[in-house]
């Protein structure tokens, strides 16, 4: 394929890799991977779940060893037997999968492993200084006050991945990966981040930024490099490439990158359901409260998918939990018309209700156990004692045949999958019970437009059986494309329900940034 | 390169343990002697079950009250039948209840009091302790029944009772851990408690029985050590606590739960039975006895975990 046209004139490359392959047993991650990204220059790593970006992110970082190619840096080749030595030539990364500890402070694991020192000891007052300096960047971004002292524990995911890139800031690089960064930050911190990428990029840094959110890729970088399968298939400069052309790419051209992209545009808007105002009424809350989540009413009929927007951590993931009966609240429920009160996931899952946490590591995954028996977790209940096993594996088969889950087989450890993966198991393990009410916490995190397409008719096709959706996404492309109506959560409180007319992304931003008249409170 | 499970590795070092004490001790190697150390490693493998779910279920899960329980079944047994064969049923019965009682009482603690597992089960072990000790001030009548003696002890094919016992004991664990909700819900519960009650399990009730079960085995192990041992005294099940949790370690379960099995379990308590049988056999002092089985924890325990590491 004529797919590489080498720019012209330009100066060395601060980093290049070329021929980068990587097995696992049987798994090939990389087979013929190159990148080169120069000095000052954004590069978008691109691919679908599972084409080895990720393999690719950790070896230039020294975490992982390839089995064969070449990698230089600075004009010298580079050898990297643990990531502590790639640091000391100024590469670092922010790993998709966070890597923080919970029980240190922010300034703790920020300058993990290189803790200022003075007459011997940890100089606890320059690691704090310097940690509150870092995170001044993110000013005016963050969902919950974040101080170089504040517990990593108590952080949501969104804030969590911020301090990963101020761990990675602190190490002062000269190659920034940034793998997935922008998954669950919300539209006002991914720009605050961009502008800082922008004056990175200014500083002479380089980047190699991946994502699975094709505007984004748009919007910062300089070129953009495709991995299919393990290998690099193609090299545009953003300028000179649209979006089809990248997914073309990405997938190998073809009906399955048609259908990707009429899923990306509109998604199941097309399936709203005819007359869905006179549907029965499935959810029904009255003054329903809890922790942060202040008192709300609200009506969801069957079949109708209402999406829950705003800045990220505004009390919409307290909102579903509450719901699903895994922390208090206070206010009637009422589903199909019966008051419930749930005190427990089990019985809200009795009654037919299902919750995708929007945290895969901490609430969705078993990582040492077989994919297997993460995604038949919920449902052992219907194969009986003794359980029959072939069943429970046929099932899983059909749903990761549906989700298109890469994977090496059933009986592997879901940690072994790759990201959108991995959050692809952790959807399927409701797929297969046809729940009255979903519960989506930002399901697409990490998940490539393919499997996000495939998704979304999933949906429309639950939607289509009388299941509800309440949706929450980080992506206000997606909220648009998917839902008939979008509450705006501000503080806990819903402050815009947008429909019709005012769903649009105007609306949508100047109600989650909390500028008034975007809609009826 | 696939990976050998631990349970393949520590039975394969408990073979060659056999064999290589046939170097040391040529008269040791022989068919009768192996079927002796295995029906010693029965005892303590069936003790060990129960610890062997504790520690699936996470959490620090571990029971510390397992000795005691054991030297409780064993004197209930020895009290109850009087020696009487046809009230070996009654002993049955009670001895079953009263070890669930025992970790019903553990679990509960753990699970709604919220105290850490070593500390309710370190504390229950005394309690139990101090209450045999108060009710039979040293003096325990009572007799050991034929029937049980004749169960443990007596051969078919050649190969004593409790060894078939054990076999039995270990498919019926493999079933429960395989093959049941309860099991599968056991691991889920082990690797991570918010996931597993966010995908439906019932994790309380999961933990409460994983340490009834636990009360409830040891006190079985009690009733049939009796058989074995055909008197009862009151340290008799303490020297099983800590070989107990061996076993399990050596057997590749995880002590941060969520991963392991019984079988491997199996395998740990014939490596530690072994180990002591030729330790013993070539007079070698209990200090030395310890300090060996300390060196094969480590060692086998940084294979596992060198093994895990490649994963
Ligand atoms: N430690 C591992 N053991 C076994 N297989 C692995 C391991 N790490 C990655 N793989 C496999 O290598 C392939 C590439 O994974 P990688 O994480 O690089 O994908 P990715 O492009 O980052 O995908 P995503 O977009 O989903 O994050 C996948 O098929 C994955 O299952
Ligand atoms: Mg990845």
């Amino acid at each position: 394929m004529p797919d590489r046209d080498p720019p012209a004139s330009t100066p060395e490359p601060l980093l290049s890799a070329r021929g980068i392959a990587k097995r696992y047993g049987a798994v090939r991650a990389l087979e013929e991977a190159s990148l080169s990204v120069r000095a000052g220059e954004v590069v978008a790593l691109l691919g679908a779940n599972g084409s080895g970006k990720s393999t690719l992110g950790k070896i230039i970082t020294g975490i992982t060893r390839p089995d064969a190619g070449t990698l230089t840096f600075d004009g010298a080749p580079l050898h990297l037997s643990e990531p502590a030595q790639a640091r000391r030539r100024g590469i670092t990364a922010v790993y998709q999968e966070l890597s923080l500890v919970p029980d240190l402070s922010v300034a703790e694991n920020v300058w993990l492993g290189h803790e200022p020192v003075r007459r011997g000891g940890i100089d606890r007052r320059t690691m704090k200084g310097r940690t509150a300096e870092l995170l001044a960047s993110f000013a005016g971004v963050f969902s919950v006050p974040v101080e170089p002292d504040t517990l990593v524990d108590s952080l949501p995911p969104s804030e969590r991945q911020l301090v990963e890139v101020v761990k990675a800031l602190a190490w002062r690089p000269r190659l920034l990966v940034l793998d997935e960064a922008t998954a669950s930050l919300d539209a006002r911190q991914v720009d605050r981040l961009f502008e800082l990428v922008r004056g990175w990029r200014e500083g002479g840094m380089a980047v190699v930024f991946v994502s699975h959110r094709m505007n984004e890729i748009f919007r910062v970088a300089d070129r953009a490099v495709v991995l299919r399968n393990g290998v690099t298939v193609g090299e545009r400069r953003i300028g000179e490439v649209d979006e089809q052309e990248l997914v073309q790419l990405m997938t190998g051209g073809g009906a399955v990158a048609a259908i990707a992209l009429e899923g990306h545009d509109a998604p199941g808007a097309a399936a709203a359901p005819p007359g869905a105002t006179e549907a029965p009424v499935v959810l029904e809350l009255r003054r329903f409260a809890s922790g942060v989540v202040a008192p709300l009413d609200l009506t969801l009929r069957q079949g109708e998918l209402v999406g829950v927007g705003g800045l990220q951590g505004q009390g919409q993931s307290r909102l579903l939990l509450a719901l699903f009966g895994a922390v208090p609240h206070q206010g009637e429920v009422r589903l199909e018309g019966a008051p419930v009160a749930f005190r427990n996931p089990r019985q809200a899952l009795r009654a037919g209700v299902a919750y995708v946490p929007g945290d895969r590591n901490r609430e969705g995954l078993l990582p040492v156990r077989p994919i297997l028996e993460n995604l038949q977790l919920p449902n052992w209940r219907r194969y009986g004692t003794p359980l029959r096993m072939e069943r429970a594996r046929r099932d899983a088969a059909a749903v990761v045949a549906d989700l298109d889950v890469r994977l090496a087989s059933l009986d592997e450890p879901v940690a072994n999958l790759s990201g959108g993966n991995a959050q692809k198991v952790v959807i399927g393990k409701w797929l297969s019970r046809r729940p009255k009410l979903l519960l989506l916490d930002d399901p697409t995190k990490g998940v490539d437009v393919n499997a996000k397409a495939e998704l979304y008719r999933l949906l429309a096709r639950l939607q289509a059986q009388g299941t509800t959706i309440l949706f929450h996404s980080s992506d206000d492309a997606e909220l648009l494309g998917l839902c008939q109506r979008v509450l705006v959560m501000q503080d806990g409180r819903v402050t815009a329900t947008l429909e019709g007319d005012t769903l649009d992304q105007r609306h949508l931003v100047a109600a989650a940034m909390g500028a008034q008249g975007a809609g009826a409170a | 390169m696939s990976r050998v499970p631990p349970a393949a590795v520590a039975l394969l070092l408990s073979v060659a343990l056999f064999f290589l004490a046939g170097l040391v001790q040529p008269n040791f190697v022989n068919a009768a002697q192996a079927i002796n150390i295995v029906r010693l490693a029965a005892f303590l493998g069936i003790i060990a079950a129960g610890q062997t779910l504790v520690i699936i279920s996470g959490g620090e899960g571990i029971d510390l009250s397992v000795g005691a329980v054991v030297t409780l079944g064993a004197i209930l047994t020895f009290m109850i039948s009087g020696g009487s064969s046809e009230r070996l049923w009654l002993a049955l019965l009670v001895v079953l209840a009263v070890g669930a009682a025992i970790g019903l009482v553990n679990g509960l603690g753990i699970v709604f009091v919220r105290i850490p597992p070593l500390v309710m089960t370190l504390g229950m072990a005394g309690v139990v302790q101090g209450t045999i000790l108060a009710v039979t001030r040293g003096n325990i009548p009572g007799g050991v029944p034929r029937a049980l003696a004749n169960l443990v002890t007596g051969r078919f094919l050649g190969v004593p009772g409790a060894i078939y016992l054990w076999a039995l004991l270990g498919l019926l664990m493999w079933f429960v851990l395989q093959r049941t909700r309860y099991g599968r819900e056991l691991f889920a519960v082990g690797v991570n408690r918010r996931t597993a009650a966010l995908s439906g399990v019932n994790v309380s009730g999961v933990v409460v029985l994983t340490y009834t079960l636990s009360g409830l085995l040891a006190a079985l192990g009690g009733l049939l050590l009796l058989g074995f041992t055909q008197r009862v005294f009151l340290t008799l099940g303490e020297t099983y606590l800590f070989p107990s949790i061996a076993a399990v370690v050596v057997g590749g379960t995880v002590l941060a739960g969520g991963r392991g099995s019984y079988f491997g379990t199996m395998a740990g308590a014939l490596v530690l039975t072994m180990t002591e049988s030729l330790l013993r056999s070539m007079r070698i002092g209990e200090a030395y006895q310890m300090i060996v089985f300390g060196a094969i924890l480590v060692v086998l325990l940084s294979v596992y975990g060198r093994q895990r590491e490649r994963e």
